[in-house]
């Protein structure tokens, strides 16, 4: 009895995304874009890099210390990382909508299970080939990402090398599950038109109009506005930048400085946004739940900032996002920022795999007449 | 080889299939006729294990078919009513994927494929599949169907979409496999067709199978059924006599007596021939000019209501 169905429907699936053109321009795509973002991020981290060895180089004031971190070399993805979350959806969404329901409108679904073979191997052969090339694509941007950082001179260490390990991870996790969403659709609809408008409709709204939902303004309705900055510090704070102008765009402000007259005050202040933020990132992170972009930016900010001080994403609906480090503990180990994201890596493992578990009961009570 | 027990599907609180027993044994071609929406599509869908009954039951080599859907497949054939195939593949391609379902290995498959394309005339067509008329696919679909060397063939709607080459093509092929030992089994309401290849036919309406048996033996129990009139031209050597039979509702005889056309109730052929013999009157001809194939079921089933 042939057993070997499975690897039979997987392996031809796999040649169908190689073949297809919709994938290779896609896949053409995403290399451009991951190129273009590697090289302006790369851009980006030299000049930071020079910014930060210019201010280490002039520091006279012990609350100026703080105001600058050595840049990571992981921030070179953060471009990458904008892009991939509407071409890697795409990709996904062009991979999966029309996997069953081309065989339904061609009527070779019928023929297929006509075969010796489960329908359950049918549905997971189609996933295992569209896993396989993903990750076939993915590993090759990933290649290209880093023999870009090489030929510009950057060498990552061990550490790094485990963050791009992860940030290739959740960059498959996230194409991954749009590609599950257009499977399931590709199950539930006949035709594979209507099956790729109602992904692009959950694909809108996943990452978009949920990612609106938790923006500034519906945010500060659900928590409130964040407390205010005495004015005493405020006022400490203004002569320390007047007399430390730095060209650093990101402005990070820690609150752990126990080192001035102020400590009290800076304390209690510390504890009250601590305490906003938290609870603001609460909220947030119930709203992610929902949203494989929400979780992949919350992940991907984590990881290219290089620091497991709780990096909150203030303007989530565009593509700027200010980083507001809360506990800033300058570079973090792998496993403080693993331990960090682990909520958000478990809600985007596990949204792929509730909607491939849909498409999965779908199609074994499929009615094929 | 196939047994149907008290097959029943229902759709919805309706009945597609309503009781179906019938048996089909060994080197058969099946003919399976039946008006649009009798259920012959539905009956096929059960055999081949792709929807499960309702009630009762399919056996295939003594396999049920819900029960062992796996070793069931593996020993049919089967061709769709819209064959489909994958576009962007080959011919070639797409019989070596199914093929590679079945087990068979890289070289078998090849061999096998080479000699399917040759049988249905394909062989020497290269583009992919999606380039292909609705009769090229049927032809490869026939070739699918015959890939795994099946015990059990079965066709839906085999000859909807051939050429009249194709549609002789089909009867050589599927009158050889039959030889071979194999059983087939044919859906179609084109009556023509199954009248020239089937050995039985069995005749479905509303769901339910109304007759089954051989082809001439069903052809005159339908007339019977139906109330159908037989018309007979009988030409003798001899002047004939008055030709006596209760089923005989008008005789006309020409002047000379030598030959005479009746109108009866049933095929009274043997009847008259027996009778004309004895009285010592030669035959030249008896032939039955009645109701063609396609009027006898037409008549049939206006008569089921």
């Amino acid at each position: 009895m042939a057993r070997n169905g499975l690897i039979t429907i997987a392996e031809k699936e796999l040649f169908d995304h190689l073949r297809s053109r919709k994938f290779l321009l896609i896949f053409g795509i995403l290399l451009v874009v991951a190129i273009v973002g590697m090289i302006g991020g790369i851009t980006e981290y030299n000049k930071a890099l020079d910014s930060y060895n210019k201010h280490q180089s002039t520091i006279d004031s012990p609350l100026s210390s703080y105001m600058a971190e050595k840049p990571s070399i992981l921030s070179v993805f953060s471009s990458v990382a904008t892009y991939l979350i509407f071409v890697g959806g795409i990709l996904g969404i062009a991979m999966g909508f029309d996997l069953v329901s081309k065989e339904k409108e061609s009527k070779s679904l019928k023929i297929l299970l006509s075969h010796p073979v489960y329908r359950d191997e049918v549905i997971n052969g189609k996933a295992l080939g569209g896993i396989a090339a993903l990750a076939g694509a993915l590993f090759v941007v990933l290649f290209i990402a880093l023999a870009t950082l090489l030929i510009y001179g950057i060498v990552p260490d061990g550490n790094e090398l485990v963050l791009i390990g992860v940030f290739a991870l959740v960059s498959f996790l996230l194409i991954f599950s749009y590609f599950a969403v257009a499977l399931f659709m590709s199950t539930v609809m006949d035709e594979s038109g209507t099956a790729l408008i109602y992904t692009i409709i959950i694909f809108i709204l996943l990452s978009v109009l949920v990612p609106t939902l938790a923006n500034d303004t519906v945010m500060e309705t659900v928590v409130g506005e964040h407390p205010e900055l005495p004015q005493e510090l405020l006022d400490q704070m203004q002569k320390s930048v007047d007399t430390n102008a730095t060209e650093s765009s990101a402005i990070v402000v820690s609150f752990a400085n126990k080192g001035t007259d102020s400590g009290g005050a800076w304390d209690a202040y510390n504890e009250r946004m601590q305490a906003y933020w938290e609870k603001r990132q609460m909220v947030r992170d119930t709203f992610a739940l929902f949203s494989p972009t929400m979780n992949y930016e919350s992940i991907t900010s984590m990881i290219t900032s290089g620091s497991a001080g709780r990096s909150l994403v203030m303007s989530t609906g565009g593509n700027t996002a200010t980083a507001f480090s809360v506990a800033s503990t300058g570079d973090a180990g792998v496993e403080d920022i693993l331990a960090k994201i682990a909520a958000n890596l478990v809600a985007l493992l596990l949204f792929p795999a509730i909607f491939f578990g849909l498409a999965y009961v779908r199609f074994m009570r499929l009615d094929v007449r | 080889m196939i047994q149907l027990e008290h097959l029943t599907k229902e759709y919805n609180g309706v009945r597609a299939v309503n009781d179906l027993t019938a048996d089909i044994p060994d080197g058969e071609i099946f003919g399976l006729l039946g008006p649009n929406g009798a259920g012959k599509s539905t009956t096929i869908l059960m055999l081949v294990g792709l929807i499960e009954p309702t009630a009762g039951r399919c056996l295939i080599a003594g396999l049920d078919v819900a029960r062992e859907p796996l070793k069931v497949k593996q020993q049919i054939g089967y061709m769709p009513e819209d064959v489909g195939f994958y576009a962007t593949l080959s011919a070639s391609e797409n019989l070596s994927y199914f093929g590679k379902l079945y087990g068979m290995g890289p070289k078998e498959c090849r061999e096998r494929s080479g000699d399917l394309l040759h049988l249905v005339g394909l062989d020497g067509v290269t583009k992919d599949v999606g380039g292909y008329s609705k009769g090229m696919r049927q032809r490869l679909g026939l070739a699918k169907a015959l890939l795994n060397d099946p015990k059990v063939i079965i066709l839906d709607e085999p000859t909807a979409n051939l050429d009249p080459q194709g549609v002789a093509d089909y009867r050589r092929i599927i009158k050889g496999v039959a030889k071979e030992g194999k059983t087939v089994v044919v859906s179609s309401h084109i009556l023509e067709e199954v009248s020239r290849v089937s050995t039985m036919i069995g005749i479905l309406s509303a769901g339910r199978l109304v007759a089954q048996g051989s082809w001439k033996d069903l052809a005159r129990d339908l007339s019977t059924k139906a109330g159908a009139e037989v018309t007979l031209l009988i030409e003798t050597r001899d002047p004939l006599p008055e030709i006596v039979h209760p089923d005989i509702v008008s005789a006309d005889y020409e002047r000379d007596r030598y030959r005479a056309v009746i109108v009866a109730r049933s095929d009274i052929r043997d009847s008259i021939a027996e009778s004309l013999a004895l009285q010592g009157i030669r035959l030249r001809g008896l032939s039955r000019e009645g109701l063609t194939l396609e009027e006898t079921f037409l008549s049939y089933y206006q008569a089921e209501g």
